[in-house]
């Protein structure tokens, strides 16, 4: 029993020391690490001109999907909204073409790019918070510092991996819809998201149910793509999905900023780790 | 509350006060208590006196994930109304005064900031609350149903919403909002009285947008007496702890005029600075108040109690040992309690809980009451799970615990045997869950293990093997979930990562991310609704945890919709009835809860008022029927008759039946249900017989001591309700004749309100600012006696009173209408031999044989109940001075009226 306490003893103050070490050295290695990765993911989302550098740059997108041309889309990203954008349809039953584009005035502003730029900026601030010269004095300080920013950046995340799901009489109130010159004929209904790294583009076309029709009107509820025969009530009228068309195309800054999130992410939950395993050392006593 | 069973907790807090780092802070408008809002989610209520001392009075639990804001909800002088937000989006409105949520609602969005204020609507002034945070709008929300009206909505360059102020010109007559999105950019909306008339969702475009190259900005605020200027605070640094404490300044009148300078840290701690009009500028000023959770735990005397103290003392040290886990088995009404040390302690729930909370004989015996130990982990206990009780397929002998020392142990609770150590893990053991019915008949016999080390095994009881195990995920494992029918196993990550597994196999069949992920999770919720498992959050969901009968369940709702919580405690309750086990003795629920995952165990004792009348209504029928059985007590039965010895006792029996019937209408049929179940019990216990391992495990029977569960259940609660130090002959009446105890020191009751929401009252929530020394101990004992029970539950606020006096009301008078319903006698000796499950009506034969089985005792305990009842009934205003006594609330009385409880009240 003596020798197993001696040897406790010697292994305790490696440990001490390790966990010292680990304060001091490391966890600022990490935060610095950190914080270089998360520059590198906010300079992706082309923060928008401060003033200086004057308007953000212009991408264009050309939404395609491997299947069908029934649809075809470009659309223009200036930073975090859509500036410009032309939609060709051809409709299957008479292949007839037709083509919208955006008002010259308006543009579309997508949340999830401004939500997950600012998640970002927001872990960005609270690293910044605590500089080199900062010294953690315990492992729980530098636990709810990683709490807090893999919060920010889990968000950041989540609102690229998971664009909102929406109902269909949403998606027909959003402004999107109205957004068109010439406007949107009544039976189709437009919806741009962004999943993962790809810029998302449906197109929904709708057909109105006849009021004594024998179908069993069941209105759908919300999803991010909604399928064929799903129904909803709008104004007066019962409306049937009838096709759905989705294009979509990689925006390669997306990318790499998802990469860096999750690189980050990492990197936050092994220091987390790292201290976790000491703390438990510490609650230790012998009995 | 309003569901139709009155449910009562009462906690005993341990000496450690509970982590409360805090996020938010808010001074009531009447300058009397302050707001504090952790990151754990709950919301402190802290007195501050007209001296400027603080002294903490309640803790508010309901939200899930940290706190971002607070604010006023409510402009009139006479309620205090305060709304919260959390991080996941939820917002509660409180009532300041006793805790009560009054409504609450759940948006996709995180508010971050919310300010209150009147609009004018016509003659009248509405309430709005202005909330900004990660959306680029700023929402306009009722305060009284928390409803969205209506939004602000930029046109240019619409970003999230830093800070914002309001101020209305008196030039226009306009309200305007003045706000600063996160990049800087500085709006103006003008909210005139004719759009806040028209209740509709029109979103309202800014008036003004200007970019003022400010980022970060904290604050901002409107010089009121030229309004012209606006001053706006920007941060650069903050003053680190170990997370930024928040200050905030307030200034108000409260007899006099002051400036407060209030900040709280993550500590729990809140310091005060009276700023005063003439500032010194030279001068370093002085902090005023500081005071902290723990300071406030400190210097009571005696200290907050916690369950198992007295059985937890180490020789060298003050502080008892810390509870680290804890399961409460309804059935044996007993409390297994897993300790820092690595020892786990099974111990009768309402003794022990009567040593905590009253005096009396039992302080003199050490070691009281019996209980039993189990050692085998070698450091910290932290999870326990009794699967019998989540599911009859288990064996009821087993106790399964998890320590830090990575392993698991299995206990028979019987014998006290450790019947196998599995050491599978390579981290802490987290979490135990027990797997849905209607997995494969090997998965069945199992039990789900979670680790720190980010791994999940099935562990199997039947051949004490892990029979999968799955690791090496990136993230700490938030949910478990299952799809029985394709034999696979969810485990949802922290980061939204979902992994599936495949039980059988071990295979690890899918990774996904994104909206699949969140498809699956949701899949599974479709499939099994009742095998939801989240773990990542400590804080409580009442009606989970009352719903599955004290399972771990307090630490599984961080990731439930708001909305599933909406339906009230009770009406779940009746709705899961069907499906979960039953158990008799349900009248008290031991429910341990934790603040912080870090923190010792808290315990929760509720007392359901309703279903302790229905039990001891049924112990009462059920008495007459062994007195026929056994003839020599015939005599005996009939001469305690209290409606004389005319009636023949058989008939007695059946009329007293038909009173109970009529008492508990259906509650009699779902007796009669639990009694066949537990015939079918007795049945395989016979089965079970023949194997010598059981009978082996019975000679030493878990039931250390044999006792009324019921009885007890009823003296512990009366004795805490009870209103002290008013009457001195009532008293001694109470102490004497119907052995009830008096408290050592305040009881912290608490209170239940809508959707899962619960305030616990602080220990000496009632002591200004406490001063008692240490030295005077006579004095601390008796002082708080005297005004605790008394002052404090009656004159709180109106709800508590309500359910406080509901509740002694309705059991004085059944105990009244029993016959010898006295305390005294079941208290320290040996009662009658029980069998081990106390729980069956027709085996819970008579109590100990009263003391003198006479009329005249008969009817002086009688008299004493009736003394009792009458004394809450009327005395109570006078006694305690109109000013302090706050009279029940009508509504609440009224929505009682059909209630089963206040028939037996009237009568």
């Amino acid at each position: 029993m003596a020798t197993v306490m001696a040897a406790t003893a010697a292994e305790r103050a490696v440990l001490e020391e390790e966990f010292r070490w680990l304060l001091h050295d490391e966890v600022h290695a990490v935060l610095r690490q950190l914080q270089d990765i998360l520059k590198e993911a906010s300079l992706r989302f082309t923060l928008p001109s401060s003033g200086t550098e004057g308007p953000a740059k212009q991408e264009n997108f050309i939404l395609g999907s491997c299947g069908t041309d029934q649809v075809k889309g470009v659309l223009t990203l200036q930073g975090d909204a859509l500036s410009q954008a032309d939609v060709n349809l051809k409709m299957p039953r008479n292949n007839q073409l037709l083509h919208f584009a955006f008002r010259e005035d308006k543009q579309w502003k997508l949340q999830q790019i401004q939500d997950a730029r600012n998640h970002v900026s927001q872990a960005i601030y609270l690293l910044t918070s605590r500089d080199e010269s900062y010294q953690f004095k315990t492992g729980a300080e530098v636990l709810k510092l990683m709490d807090a920013v893999m919060l920010q950046l889990t968000r950041a995340r989540n609102r690229l991996t998971t664009p909102a799901t929406l109902t269909l009489p949403e998606i027909a109130a959003s402004g999107l819809t109205r957004m068109f010159a010439p406007a949107l004929p009544s039976d189709l209904l437009v919806n741009v998201y962004i999943n993962l790294n790809k810029l998302c583009l449906t197109v929904y076309q709708l057909h109105a149910l006849q009021p004594n029709s024998t179908k069993n009107f069941r209105p759908a509820g919300g999803a991010v793509l909604h399928s064929p025969g799903a129904m909803f009530e709008w104004g007066s009228q019962r409306l049937e999905v009838s096709h759905v068309h989705k294009v979509e195309c990689v925006v390669p800054w997306l990318n790499d900023a998802l990469v860096y999130f999750t690189v980050s992410l990492q990197l936050c939950q092994q220091l987390k780790d790292k201290v976790s395993v000491f703390s438990s050392y510490w609650s230790y006593r012998p009995f | 509350m309003a569901g139709n069973s009155l449910v009562l907790p009462i906690v005993l807090w341990g000496r450690k006060a509970p982590t409360h780092c805090i996020s938010a802070v808010l001074l009531t408008d009447d300058g009397a208590t302050v707001v504090t809002g952790c990151h754990d989610g709950q919301i402190c209520l802290w007195d501050l006196s007209v001296e400027m001392e603080i002294n903490p009075r309640a803790l508010l639990f309901g939200h899930t994930a940290s706190i971002t804001c607070l604010s006023k909800a409510c402009a009139s002088s006479d309620k205090q109304y305060i709304v919260s937000a959390s991080e996941s989006g939820e917002m509660c409105l409180w009532d300041v005064s006793d805790g009560r949520c009054i409504e609450f609602t759940k948006l996709a969005c995180t508010h971050t900031g919310i300010q209150f204020y009147q609009f004018s609507v016509g003659n009248q002034r509405e309430g709005r609350l202005l909330c900004h945070g990660h959306y680029p709008e700023i929402l306009v929300v009722d305060a009284t149903s928390l409803e969205v009206l209506y939004s602000l909505v930029s046109k240019i360059s619409p970003d999230w919403i830093s800070s914002m102020s309001i101020i209305r010109s008196h030039r226009t007559q306009e309200d305007t909002v003045v706000a600063l999105s996160v990049t800087g950019i500085l709006k103006v909306w003008i909210v005139t009285s004719e759009i806040s008339d028209t209740q509709d969702t029109e979103p309202i475009f800014e008036e003004e947008s200007k970019p003022i190259y400010c980022q970060n900005c904290q604050s901002i605020s409107f010089c009121a007496f030229t309004q012209r200027s606006l001053l706006v605070v920007c941060s650069k640094y903050w003053r680190l702890l170990i997370c930024p404490p928040v200050t905030r300044f307030f200034y108000g009148c409260r007899e006099y005029f002051h400036k407060l300078l209030i900040q709280g840290d993550s500590s729990g701690r809140l310091n005060i600075w009276n700023i005063s009009d003439i500032a010194d500028k030279q001068e370093r000023l002085a902090m005023t108040t500081s005071v902290s959770l723990q300071e406030a735990f400190d210097k009571l005397n005696p200290c907050p109690a916690g369950i198992i103290d007295q059985l937890s003392v180490i020789p060298s040290s003050n502080e008892p040992l810390k509870v680290t886990a804890s399961v409460y088995i309804p059935a044996h009404g007993r409390l297994v309690c897993g300790r820092e040390d690595g020892s786990i302690v099974i111990v009768p729930a309402t003794q022990t809980a009567i040593v905590q909370l009253l005096q009396g004989e039992h302080m003199l015996r050490r070691g009281w009451p019996p209980h039993r130990t189990l050692r085998g982990h070698r450091n910290k206990v932290t999870c326990l799970l009794y699967p019998h009780q989540v599911s009859a397929r288990y064996d009821q002998r087993y106790l399964i615990s998890g320590g830090v020392d990575f392993s698991v142990i299995i206990w028979d609770i019987f014998s006290g045997e450790m019947k196998h150590i599995f050491c599978v893990h390579g981290g802490e053991i987290t979490q135990l869950l027990v797997p849905p019915e209607n997995c494969s008949a090997r998965v069945q016999h199992c039990i789900c293990s979670v680790a720190s080390d980010h791994s999940v095994g099935l562990l199997s009881l039947r051949e004490k093997k892990c029979i999968m195990l799955a690791s090496r995920h990136l993230f700490p494992i938030q949910v478990i979930k299952w799809r029985p029918s394709d034999d696979y196993l969810v485990v949802g990550c922290s980061d939204g990562s979902v992994y599936v597994w495949q039980m059988d196999t071990g295979a690890l069949d899918r990774c996904v991310m994104g909206i699949t992920a969140v498809e699956i999770l949701n899949a599974c919720d479709e499939a099994v609704p009742a095998a939801v498992d989240s773990l990542s959050h400590p804080a409580v969901n009442l009606k989970q945890a009352m719903t599955r009968r004290s399972l771990a369940a307090l630490k599984n709702m961080a990731h439930h919709k708001l909305q599933t919580l909406a339906t009230n405690l009770l009406a779940s309750e009746a709705s899961d009835k069907g499906n979960l086990p039953k158990y008799s003795h349900n009248s008290l629920m031991v429910q341990a809860i934790k603040t912080n995952l870090t923190d010792p165990d808290i315990h929760v004792l509720f007392f359901d008022v309703e279903a302790l009348i229905i039990q001891l209504l049924t112990e009462e029928a059920s008495r007459p029927n062994t007195a026929l059985i056994s003839p020599e007590n015939l005599q005996k039965a009939s001469g305690s008759s209290d409606k004389g010895g005319s009636f023949l006792t058989g008939k007695r029996a059946a009329v007293l039946f038909q009173q109970v019937k009529e008492t508990i209408k259906e509650n009699i049929k779902e007796h009669l249900l639990d009694d066949e179940e537990e015939d079918e019990e007795i049945m395989r216990q016979r089965r079970e017989e023949s194997d010598p391992e059981y009978r082996s495990s019975k000679s030493k029977p878990l039931t250390l001591l044999e006792y009324n569960l019921t009885m007890d259940t009823a003296k512990l609660f009366m004795s805490c309700l009870h209103a002290w130090g008013l009457n001195e002959v009532l008293d001694e009446v109470c102490l004497d004749r119907l052995g009830m105890l008096k408290p050592h020191c305040t009881v912290s009751f608490g209170l239940l309100s809508r959707g899962g929401h619960m305030s616990l009252m602080l220990p000496g929530y009632n002591q200004p600012a406490c001063k008692l020394s240490r030295g005077k101990m006579e004095v601390g004992r008796k002082v708080p006696v005297t005004e605790g029970v008394g002052k404090g539950t009656y004159g709180v606020s109106r709800a508590v009173t309500t359910q406080h006096l509901l509740s002694i009301i309705s059991l004085a008078n059944t105990l009244m209408s029993m016959t010898n319903a006295t305390f005294i006698g079941d208290h320290m000796k040996k009662g009658p031999t029980r069998p081990p499950r106390p729980s069956t009506p027709d085996l819970s034969k008579a109590r100990g044989s009263p003391p003198a089985s006479s009329n005249i005792v008969q009817g002086q305990i009688k008299q004493g109940w009736s003394q009792l009842a009458a004394m809450h009934c009327v005395m109570l205003p006078d006694l305690l001075g109109l000013d302090k006594f706050r009279p029940p609330l009508l509504e609440m009385l009224a929505r009682r009226w059909q209630d089963r409880c206040l028939e037996v009240m009237l009568r």
